[in-house]
């Protein structure tokens, strides 16, 4: 690269265009996005359903609406990008390794950078379905591209394995391209996606969703004839006896979404082993100095509105880093997720300052109140593990409790699940 | 339509196949391979796990076998194959371990025969110095026989690239070519296939997974063989330090063949519990998965469900089951004149350069003239493996061809030349291609590649992208068109 690049942000989905705006926004001279697919946007593009922007623009947006918003942003902000351009390999003192048709080899030493790699989709192998290895087995998002990208179906009659969002999103779109879809198969007793997606995809189409199920085994030679659907019991193993046949040409997968952090690996982050990205301070500042980390890659979030702000608070971060060549840790005090809570994000908060935390609680329940330590607490109607729960804790109410050390958070059921 | 003349046909382009090729093509001799798939090394050999072995291992293990001559005489002879094949090749050695102290006396026992064979003399270290060199092996484990011969190799590679190779030397291969029957004459077989009729003076049945059938269009099937499956699980690369050896329990019940084995490409595989199968039955079963996992942990505990990316139905045909003992042959056949049967079953991919050099023996014996084939080049060149490459290679194959910049399979580091590229050499489908240069292999399955991968095929190929398959056959990706389902009123919704 012939001039330096102040902050370089890994990835143009959501995450990475509005921590590159805001990093120029913060007065980062030289914004550079780098890019492995041929366009910006990363998965928006192939969203081609409603429900984004709701929190950020106030206003109901396709992905490809809220992609060109925010890609119109960064062209007017000069932040640059580089497409079909793969990172290969971070080092630990935010060297990064580059590959492109177009540049060729590329060695690049950015005075930050952003970690806004998204996540990927669990495949077939890791969720260990038994069965035969026919063709028309593949993720909800790899169906999700082929059908609005593309322009291509897989088959006219499908099953869906987990109710993640993009499987009963996709359960909606191939309805309306007239495939049949049998049901979405989910082996937990609730949906893994978000309550409106239950309604607005599944029922209002008529698709079962049959909870406390899951698929035992895949059949077909060449192709898939169908598959096996069982009962599960409280341990999640399927019951005996209660399986039947669906015949499907197609069975697509939305059993989970994992936070892509091979590079941060490399680069020697530090990977929270429950949310499966890097643990982070407020700053969304990595265990690497100089190295930050926003949206999926850090978190699976619900909704893409929350993807571009934590993506920008950590865009901010890299400009401000890059600037002094250092960053003050916003990390005096641990957050511990306690009754209830699997995660919460970030890790480490200041205790000084007003905060966001994001969290998501393990068992669904009524009438729930989020307790953040003597600090603060909120009630919810209802808690669901698909839900993220947010809450704004004040720097004052910290401060003025004397917050240090930890700060566990807990949620407290009354209503029962 | 004319019936093809050869001297030679070889049914079956599995490793046995492409290895009896590749050798025969040393000779100015006509040889042909027909192959029903659309692929080679796409039947038993695809579900090997790729352990070049001695069989050392067990006490069956005797020299008066078939089995146990054609190994002696295959096993010096695969590493220089590899290096002229340019395949990975990779001596990991293995463990065989005991779990109950008493069993020792049973390790002592294979020590002192392989001593006694001069094979070497194979060290037993007791747990403690066991785990110096396999750190991750569980407490249980009481000590291990050190065989440093094993060796590992891929068997789809080693395949494709005899194949690669027999056909620059001359070899005519035809791939989606089934045959339907066989009569034999008194100086030649008239072969009808799916593609039309072959007339050929040699019939060398390596059709592995069918080679009774074909046996039985001549009536040459005086054997009996039967179907074996094992559950084969594969780890994500980040395991990879768990093991570096083929760690292996000595089988405390028959049909125990616990494993955990590291492959050439960096991940570990894990299995196999055997059972007697269904004939072309390949499918994996929940209690076998759960049966192998807690096997493999019994050997090393910190293996993990999470780190599965993907597992398959290891398969082999056993001969001569019912007797106790599988026993192999590569032999004319008794009934048949010039009718060579190849059942090698297990381990088929290490006796694979033994066979192949008594297939060319059978056959000088019976008359065949061998006059050497002048152009035979015992070389061939692997496809650049990008992610393998040094800084400077990287920067030289980018300048010779751009493509290799761009990187399709994220996971593995795969590039866009890397696809191209097997697609020359003969990939027709996404499995063609990821069994070459593996896009789809990773943590992710294919996930952000597959759709870019069919892409490229059907670019390369000239089809439309509907036409693209996995495996051949029926197995297209996508079928159909979007919108198409609603003009012709297709489904039920």
């Amino acid at each position: 690269m012939a001039s330096r690049v102040d902050v370089a942000v890994i990835g143009a989905g959501p995450a990475g265009l509005a921590a590159a705006v805001a990093a120029r926004e913060r007065g980062a001279e030289r914004v550079v996005i780098i890019e492995r697919a041929e366009q910006l946007g990363g998965l928006l593009p192939q969203c081609i359903h409603n429900g984004f922007g709701l929190l950020y623009f106030k206003r109901d947006m396709t992905g490809p609406e809220y992609e060109k918003a925010f890609i119109d942003m960064a062209r007017s902000r000069g932040v640059e990008a580089m497409l079909e351009a793969m990172v290969i390999d971070l080092d630990a003192e935010r060297g990064i390794t580059a590959v492109s048709r177009r540049h060729g080899y590329m060695k690049i030493k950015p005075g930050s950078v952003v970690l806004a790699m998204g996540c990927r989709e669990r495949a077939r192998g890791a969720l260990g379905i038994p069965g035969t290895r026919p063709a028309g087995v593949m993720t909800a998002g790899t169906c999700q591209r082929f059908v609005n990208i593309e322009g291509y179906m897989p088959g006219s009659r499908y099953v869906i394995l987990g109710s993640g969002d993009i499987g009963m999103i996709m359960a909606r779109r191939l309805t309306l391209e007239g495939a049949k879809v049998e049901a979405v198969v989910e082996i937990m007793p609730w949906p893994g996606g978000l309550i409106r997606n239950e309604v607005q995809c599944l029922h209002d189409f008529g698709i079962p969703l049959l909870l406390e199920h899951t698929v035992t085994f895949i059949h077909g030679e060449e192709r898939v004839e169908g598959v096996t659907v069982a009962k599960v019991d409280a341990e999640r193993r399927p019951v005996p006896g209660s399986d039947r046949f669906l015949p499907c040409d197609c069975l697509l997968l939305s059993a989970g979404l994992i936070p892509e952090n091979e590079l941060s690996c490399r680069a020697g982050v530090e990977i929270d082993p429950v949310t499966g990205g890097p643990v982070v301070d407020q700053n969304r500042q990595t265990s690497v100095p100089g190295v930050f980390a926003g949206g999926n890659v850090v978190q699976v979030h619900d909704l893409v509105d929350w993807v571009s702000w934590e993506a920008e608070a950590a865009g901010r971060s890299a400009a401000a880093y890059a600037d002094k060549g250092r960053l003050k840790r916003a990390d005096g005090v641990r957050v511990l997720p306690g009754k209830n809570i699997r995660y919460v994000v970030p890790q480490f908060i200041s205790g000084k300052d007003d905060v966001t935390l994001h969290m998501r609680v393990t068992r669904p329940g009524l009438k729930a109140t989020v307790k953040v330590g003597g600090v603060m607490w909120k009630r919810y109607r209802t808690v669901r593990p698909s839900e993220m729960v947010i809450l704004e804790v004040k720097g004052q109410a910290l401060r003025e409790a004397g917050v240090k050390g930890e700060l566990a958070v807990d949620c407290e059921i009354r209503g029962g699940d | 339509m004319s019936a093809l003349e050869t001297e030679v046909l070889i049914v079956g382009a599995g490793v046995l196949g492409a290895a009896t090729a590749r050798e025969l093509s040393r000779y100015k001799v006509d040889v042909t391979v027909v192959e029903k798939n659309v692929d080679v090394g796409w039947g038993i050999t695809k579900a090997n796990v790729g352990v070049v072995c001695q069989g050392r291992d067990t006490l069956e293990f005797r020299p008066e076998y078939h089995r146990t001559r054609l190994l002696w005489r295959a096993l010096p002879l695969m590493e220089p194959l590899c290096r002229e094949l340019d395949v990975p090749f990779k001596r990991v050695g293995a463990y065989l371990m005991i779990r109950d102290q008493v069993l020792k006396e049973k390790l002592d026992k294979l020590a002192r025969r392989t001593e006694s064979l001069g094979l070497g003399s194979d060290r037993y270290y007791p747990y403690p110095e066991l785990k110096e060199r396999e750190p991750f092996i569980s407490p249980e484990i009481k000590g291990g026989l050190h065989d440093p011969e094993i060796a590992v190799v891929h068997p789809v590679y080693l395949t494709q690239a005899l194949m690669e190779n027999a056909v620059a030397n001359g070899v005519r291969l035809m791939l989606e070519t089934e045959v339907e029957g066989i009569e034999a004459g008194h100086t030649e077989f008239r072969v009808r296939t799916s593609r039309g009729e072959i007339r050929a003076r040699y019939v060398i049945n390596a059709a592995g997974e069918w080679v009774d059938r074909i046996a039985a269009m001549v009536n040459a099937d005086d054997f009996v063989l039967f179907p074996i499956k094992g559950y084969v699980g594969v780890l994500d690369r980040n395991c990879a330090e768990l093991a570096g050896s083929l760690l292996a329990v000595l089988p405390e019940e028959p049909g125990d063949m616990n494993i955990v084995v590291p492959t050439v490409e960096g991940n570990l595989l894990f299995g196999i519990q055997l059972q007697i199968n269904r004939r072309h039955d390949r499918s994996t079963t929940d209690r076998m998965a759960r049966k192998a996992l807690e096997n493999a942990r019994r050997i090393i505990p910190e293996i993990s469900e999470k780190d599965i990316i993907n597992s398959f139905c290891g398969y082999l045909m056993f001969r001569n089951f019912e007797i106790g003992w599988h026993e192999c042959e590569v032999a004319m056949s008794a009934r048949v004149p010039r009718f060579i049967n190849m059942t090698i079953g297990y381990p088929g991919v290490s006796a694979s350069p033994g066979a192949a050099l008594e297939v060319v023996e059978i056959l000088e014996k019976d008359g065949l003239k061998l006059v050497p084939n002048p152009r035979f080049n015992p070389y061939r060149k692997d496809i650049p493996d990008f992610s393998m490459l040094s800084e400077k290679e990287r920067k030289a194959l980018i300048k010779k061809d751009p493509r290799y910049g761009h990187i399709v399979c994220r996971c593995e580091t795969v590039t866009e030349g890397e696809i191209v590229e097997a697609i020359r050499r003969g990939a027709t489908t996404l499995d063609g291609v990821k069994f070459r240069v593996r896009p789809g292999t990773g943590r992710c399955q294919g996930g952000f590649c597959g759709p870019r991968v069919a892409r490229i095929l059907a670019r390369e190929l000239g089809i439309p992208l509907t036409e693209v398959t996995k495996a051949g056959g029926a197995s297209r990706q996508v079928p159909l068109r979007t919108k198409q389902l609603l003009e012709e009123g297709g489904g039920d919704g």
